[in-house]
């Protein structure tokens, strides 16, 4: 009898979680797959009412993006493509040299002893506690004169400056598990110190640098405020495009979708590699030692 | 044995962050001997090794190694090997090229076919031919550290530091590496300092021993030497299992006076004593002093706190007015936890201390050692 009453309980309370799960994938992924969906529409079935779960696909979006195909050149382009090699380029090679910098710097804070070491990392912090809107004016006028507005290279800069206190944090926790020991007993034996950093700790902490490398891509693919204020036409990335595509015809939905979908497949794609590293790089890097 | 003094460390100073590790610390390690540094933790050890190996930068202090000053000198220069405790092997490289990591640095290098030579020698010499291939992941504890001083040795440098090499280690793996490490400087003729906080381990291996706390050596010699002078009450608590045993006790009209003890002693009977009354510490080790039962005449009180049965011996702790020690006694006395007991310090065995400064007061015979 209670045995029977337990199990009623807990059928019910599984049948609950069930139910509270589905509503909350319906949630996340709803969109995702409306976005998708409506990438492969046509005009006219993006906007019918009730909306089509199916119909003839229309790759002009996926076309326009990639520039291929006659889309591209059509009336209706809004330049998606030109975008998204800016968001390429800037991404890319902002990640880099954040990583980079960030992993001497990392490595530097977690090796040596040198005056003011405590407040050298505080500020390193601190450039990622600003609020981007906060300094956005004073960014606007500063590219303005140095003449790097609408330009990729400075949209990379920003990159690098957004990242790298990031990086350098996350990299200085990986250094920091890896034991002191390492480059001692490559110096007693006649190596230098440079040898022992390239070819014994960086191996170690290769993963870390993934990690970092992963986290620092998306903040550096997903960035939009300064983006938006530091371009007008030339440099626009991807996120800005989206927010205002219109073309000659008006809005092109389908471009936009089509660019939202790629706009989140290399981020799926990152995470998905570093999946295994992330959660080290979250708990390692910050429970490191010292 | 040769007294050539291999590495003479003098006057060394370091701290870190304002907390002090080496405290104007002078230490001599002769050619062909096994020196082990005997401390607790933080005693300054670690510092002592790496200060050798050039490893840190000193506050101040030179360093002499093998007829060489070489307190500037680069560490790659100085020719030393080096063990660490935990951490040892190189994860990005396999057990062969762990081994031969030393001789394919651009201070010793060596040809391919001279170091797959050594490595083999080494190996065998260490037992660890079949593991060459081996990824050092795979290892147990006792392989690494096996992994670890094989690499050391292969470049026969001209002394090795040896920082708690076998600490991490269990019991049986710990005795049988010590052996092998004493087989290996009998068949090398190499110079050790050797840096461990285990009593046991140190005199099992070591020549001579240095007692170091608070980054200085408090006393360096052969453990008989120690045994006989010990110089001070620090050298009294990390030596002998179990350590020395001191007493409150004063000096008054020519005896020492241990507090709450039926005896006192004359004070001729501690040689030359620097001090004529007031307080001092009395200074014994646990194998000359004398337990009983109770009811035993002329002997003073004390309580049985705690036995702590070894198998084939007892070790029992005697709290008495004047302090507590611990002492080993045979399995055939009866000892029971909370039992009164006696004891007896028997005459021209005993040492004062002061209480101040810790150091030893009385003098016996030294001179004519």
């Amino acid at each position: 009898m209670t045995n029977a009453r337990t199990s009623m309980i807990d059928l019910a309370t599984r049948w609950l979680i069930l139910g509270l799960l589905i509503v909350y994938t319906i949630y996340n992924v709803g969109p995702i797959f409306w976005l998708l969906l409506s990438s492969f529409k046509s005009r006219m079935d993006l906007f019918s009412m009730p909306p089509k779960l199916f119909f003839t696909p229309d790759l002009s979006g996926y076309q326009s993006v990639f520039g291929v195909g006659a889309a591209k050149d059509s009336a209706s382009a809004v330049g998606v493509f030109d975008s998204l090699v800016n968001s390429i380029i800037v991404s890319v090679s902002g990640t880099a040299l954040a990583v980079f910098f960030g992993t001497l710097a990392g490595y530097v804070c977690s090796r040596f002893n040198f005056r003011g070491k405590g407040d050298f990392m505080f500020f390193v912090l601190s450039t990622r506690m600003l609020p981007p809107v906060a300094v956005l004016v004073f960014y606007h006028l500063m590219f303005a004169r140095l003449g790097l507005a609408d330009t990729r290279f400075g949209l990379v800069l920003v990159a690098i400056f957004a990242n790298i206190g990031l990086a350098t944090w996350i990299m200085k926790g990986f250094f920091d598990g890896v034991p002191k020991e390492v480059e001692q007993i490559a110096i007693v034996n006649g190596y230098t110190r440079m040898y022992a950093f390239t070819r014994l700790v960086l191996p170690m902490v290769k993963g870390g640098i993934a990690a970092t490398a992963g986290f620092c891509f998306i903040f550096a693919w997903n960035e939009f405020a300064f983006a938006s204020i530091l371009t007008t036409t030339q440099a626009k990335t991807l996120p800005v495009k989206i927010s205002a595509a219109s073309g000659a015809t008006g809005i092109e939905w389908t471009q936009i979708c089509a660019a939202g979908v790629v706009l989140i497949i290399p981020v799926l794609i990152f995470f998905y590699l570093i999946r295994k590293h992330l959660l080290m790089g979250m708990t390692f890097g910050v429970l490191g030692r010292r | 044995m040769s007294a050539t003094p291999m590495l003479q460390l003098d006057g060394l100073k370091k701290s870190y962050h304002g907390k002090t590790a080496l405290r104007g610390l002078d230490l001599t390690v002769n050619d062909n001997e096994i020196f082990a540094l005997l401390g607790p933790t933080g005693a300054g050890k670690s510092s002592t090794l790496l200060a050798s190996a050039g490893l840190i930068d000193l506050d101040a202090g030179r360093v002499n190694l093998a007829g060489r000053d070489v307190t500037e000198a680069d560490p790659a220069t100085r020719d030393v090997a080096i063990v660490f405790e935990g951490f040892n092997l190189l994860p990005v490289l396999d057990v062969k090229d762990n081994i031969a990591f030393a001789l394919r640095s651009p201070e010793f290098r060596e040809a391919e076919d001279e170091i797959s030579r050594r490595v083999g020698r080494t190996a065998e010499l260490l037992r660890i031919s079949h593991l060459l291939d081996r990824d050092v992941g795979t290892l147990s504890g006792g392989e690494r550290q096996r992994v670890a001083i094989a690499r050391a040795l292969v470049r026969r440098p001209v002394m090795f530091l040896l920082d708690e090499p076998l600490s991490a280690l269990d019991l049986k793996l710990r005795e049988g590496l010590r052996a092998e490490l004493r087989q290996i400087h009998k068949h090398y003729q190499s110079t050790m300092l050797y840096a461990t906080h285990d009593y046991h381990g140190a005199i099992a291996i070591a020549d001579r021993i240095g007692i170091i706390d608070g980054g200085s050596i408090q006393q360096a010699g052969t453990i008989e030497d120690i045994y006989r002078f010990p110089a001070n009450i620090l050298v009294g608590k990390l030596i002998g299992s179990p350590s020395m045993a001191f007493l409150e006790a004063r000096i008054e009209g020519g005896k020492v006076v241990v507090k709450g003890a039926a005896q006192s002693l004359p004070i001729e009977d501690f040689g030359t004593v620097a001090t004529t009354s007031g307080k001092v510490v009395l200074g014994i080790w646990p194998e000359d002093m004398e337990v009983g039962p109770a009811g035993v005449e002329d002997a003073s009180v004390g309580t049985i706190y705690a036995v702590d049965n070894r198998g084939f011996e007892r070790a029992i702790q005697v709290e008495t007015s004047a302090g507590s020690f611990r002492k080993v006694v045979p399995l055939s006395m009866p000892v029971t936890q909370g039992d009164p007991c006696t004891f007896r310090i028997p005459r021209g065995a005993c040492f004062l201390f002061d209480v101040e400064s810790g150091k030893r007061i009385s003098q016996m015979g030294e001179g004519s050692n």
